[in-house]
């Protein structure tokens, strides 16, 4: 298969398959999830939960990206949140505010907005490459990283870099022709889509139910979260 | 292999979309570990948190999960085992407080607290819960305490500290408004603990009573993380309660009980909700708020610095944060240092959880004491108060295996030291 033909497999069929395996894949995952049941809370609250809900965003949202200096087991392991911080920060303003992007966003849901400069995106994606790489050495050294991680976690770090990485070659026009290049970073994108739903990287749906949760048990015992 | 079925049972059992979904949101990044002060006291990697709830994942997973019912299809995963169980065992008795400073750690918001008492019920099930864990348990179901404290002794015991301290204990006296539920500690370990919160309620002029039914507050079923006998002990005291017709229930300073009855009694036992039901030093604070009772400015300055230690079931999960405060600085406004971290984001005793009750776990436990030494004596404190009998048990016996020069001491006493005659 020639470059062209790969890259129009990767970013048609293939893409679409693979999109829908990702789409229907997680929507399972909630059902099961969900059809577990949920058991009735009946003990008075003394604070508020909605009010420990939204507090529980706002710290998520905003500590760990920003400033995750101020949670007080942060010089126990810096790197963990630094790296994590920052990777996801990179992984959202490349993917939402990265204009080529944006433009695959608008392509399937009709809605657009603005987007940064490619050299901001450019080096935002660079510290997202190098954080992933420090993370894996990390996860590699840390005695209880090692501990908990299987193949599962090597295959979810590997499924994820590979987009970056090649995504940031394309940019630059690195070592390969550009057309192979992209076809590699559409395959290595639908390969990953297919990975999340058997995987953690999952976590961004499931996300929302823990921090909601964690909000929740807080704010009804009138604690700040 | 019966054990391994049930513990599997049950863990599966414990497993609804609450729990699930935040099994699901778990990205073994690792950072909980940081939180847990066995891990830190000890360099442990099994004591972080995240593995130590890897049976309750495990079994979650295998049975309700399809990438996990693969797995263990092609030997990836293995099955629990009896081997596991025990292991587990050691892991969440041993070196788990239960005290949920992982969960404010966690990016995901994971409760683990409550993860980890899924992961006791399980082990319950199995019956590989620590020998002197549960031979607290079974005293508390035979003789209605794990302290040895029976009808006669607490009975005796009462009567001694009403005479020695002077203080009118009202018993068993139908339409109080309030019964206060003591803790076999307190009234076993800490006698004037006992009589400050008696001098206190007379002095405010409440209307309390304490039950001959309900005398025991602690509940060694949570501990154990069995619900039929968890209900059996909160049960007793809702009875004693029911009994007199009281409309609150006040828990003295025994933090695992608290945790127990004022936010899981209701999801329980229904009827938990016909009353108020309240810890002491919610108590304390109201008391002194509405101005029922008044503390000389300033009774605790000048013999030192004196810090406030968090107990993590009555202010990290209790919301009792702020009233402790409010009353220190009153009494010692010079004198009150806090430490770092403090408030919800406070390091647990390491006592809690049953792990003092455990003989084989002083290791795990003085260890972790360890942080704690370090944390008060970077304030330079010479006084340690509390709002847990658990924690202060912990540390008087810390003290005295450290051979540390401070005083340990409850708010209870401190309030009632400095009581406006």
């Amino acid at each position: 298969m020639n470059p062209q033909a790969m890259l129009e497999f990767a970013r048609g069929p293939f893409f679409y398959a693979s999109l829908l395996f990702m789409i229907f894949g997680l929507a399972y995952r909630l059902f099961t999830v969900i059809s577990l049941g949920w058991s009735k809370d009946r003990v008075p609250d003394k604070g508020s939960k909605a009010g420990g809900v939204v507090m529980s965003f706002l710290k998520g949202i905003l500590i760990w990206p920003f400033i995750p200096w101020v949670k007080n087991t942060f010089n126990r392991n810096p790197l963990i949140y630094i790296g994590g911080g920052l990777f996801h920060l990179a992984l959202f303003v490349v993917i939402i505010l990265g204009t080529p992007h944006m433009l695959v966003w608008k392509s399937l849901t009709g809605l657009h907005w603005a987007t940064l400069p490619l050299p901001i995106v450019d080096w935002m994606a660079a510290v997202g490459i190098i954080a992933m790489i420090l993370l894996l050495i990390n996860r590699r050294i840390n005695p209880v990283l090692k501990l908990i991680s299987g193949p599962a976690e090597f295959l979810s770090w590997l499924f994820v870099f590979l987009p970056m990485v090649t995504g940031y070659m394309m940019t630059h026009h690195l070592w390969l022709p550009y057309e192979n290049l992209y076809a590699l970073h559409m395959l290595s994108v639908d390969v990953m889509m297919i990975w999340i739903p058997l995987s953690r990287i999952s976590h961004f749906i499931f996300y929302f139910f823990a921090r909601a949760i964690h909000g929740a048990e807080f704010g009804k015992r009138g604690v700040a979260v | 292999m019966t054990a391994t079925k049930q513990a599997y049972d049950t863990l599966v059992h414990e497993t609804g979309g609450w729990v699930a979904s935040q099994l699901e949101a778990c990205t073994r990044c690792g950072m909980c570990a940081e939180a847990c002060h066995f891990y830190q006291a000890t360099g442990n990697p099994e004591y972080s948190p995240v593995w130590k709830v890897e049976l309750l994942r495990r079994a979650y997973e295998q049975r309700f999960t399809l990438v996990g019912g693969f797995k263990k299809m092609i030997g990836l995963e293995k099955e629990i085992t009896d081997e596991d169980l025990k292991h587990w065992s050691e892991l969440n008795y041993y070196a788990c407080t239960v005290c949920n400073k992982c969960s404010m750690v966690c990016p995901m918001g994971i409760d683990l607290g409550s993860l980890l008492h899924g992961v006791r019920a399980g082990l319950a099930a199995a019956e590989v819960v620590p020998d002197d864990l549960m031979a607290a348990v079974n005293k508390q179901v035979e003789e209605g305490s794990p302290l040895g404290m029976t009808d006669s002794v607490w009975d005796q015991r009462l009567e001694w500290i009403a005479d020695e301290w002077e203080e009118d204990i009202p018993r068993d006296v139908q339409g109080a408004d309030t019964m206060v539920v003591f803790s076999s500690i307190e009234v076993m370990k800490f006698p004037t603990n006992v009589a400050a919160i008696a001098k206190i309620l007379n002095k405010a002029g409440e209307k309390w009573t304490v039950s001959s039914k309900a005398r025991e507050i602690v509940n060694f079923g949570f501990y154990q993380g069995d619900e039929k006998n968890t209900k059996m002990f909160l049960d007793r005291v809702l009875e004693g309660a029911r009994d007199l017709g009281v409309k609150r229930i006040v828990v003295t300073e025994c933090g695992h009980a608290y945790d127990a009855l004022r936010w899981h009694g209701a999801n329980w036992l229904p009827e938990a909700n016909d009353f108020e039901i309240i810890h002491i030093t919610g108590v304390l604070g109201e008391l002194v708020g509405n101005g029922r009772i008044k503390l000389k400015p300033g009774a605790f300055d000048g013999n030192g610095t004196i810090t406030f230690h968090d107990a993590c079931k009555i202010q990290r999960k209790g919301g009792h944060i702020q009233e402790p405060r409010d009353i220190l600085k009153v009494i010692a406004p010079n004198s009150f240092k806090e430490m770092t971290p403090n408030r919800e984001e406070a390091i647990c005793c390491g006592g809690g959880g049953g792990v003092i009750a455990i003989k084989a776990a002083d290791p795990q436990r003085y260890a972790a004491f360890g942080l704690k030494i370090d944390q008060v004596n970077s304030v330079g404190a010479k006084t340690v108060t509390m709002t847990c009998s658990n924690c202060r048990l912990q540390f008087t016996d810390g003290v005295e295996h450290f051979k540390l020069d401070w005083k340990v001491t409850g708010l209870a006493q401190m309030v009632a030291d400095s009581l406006v005659e």
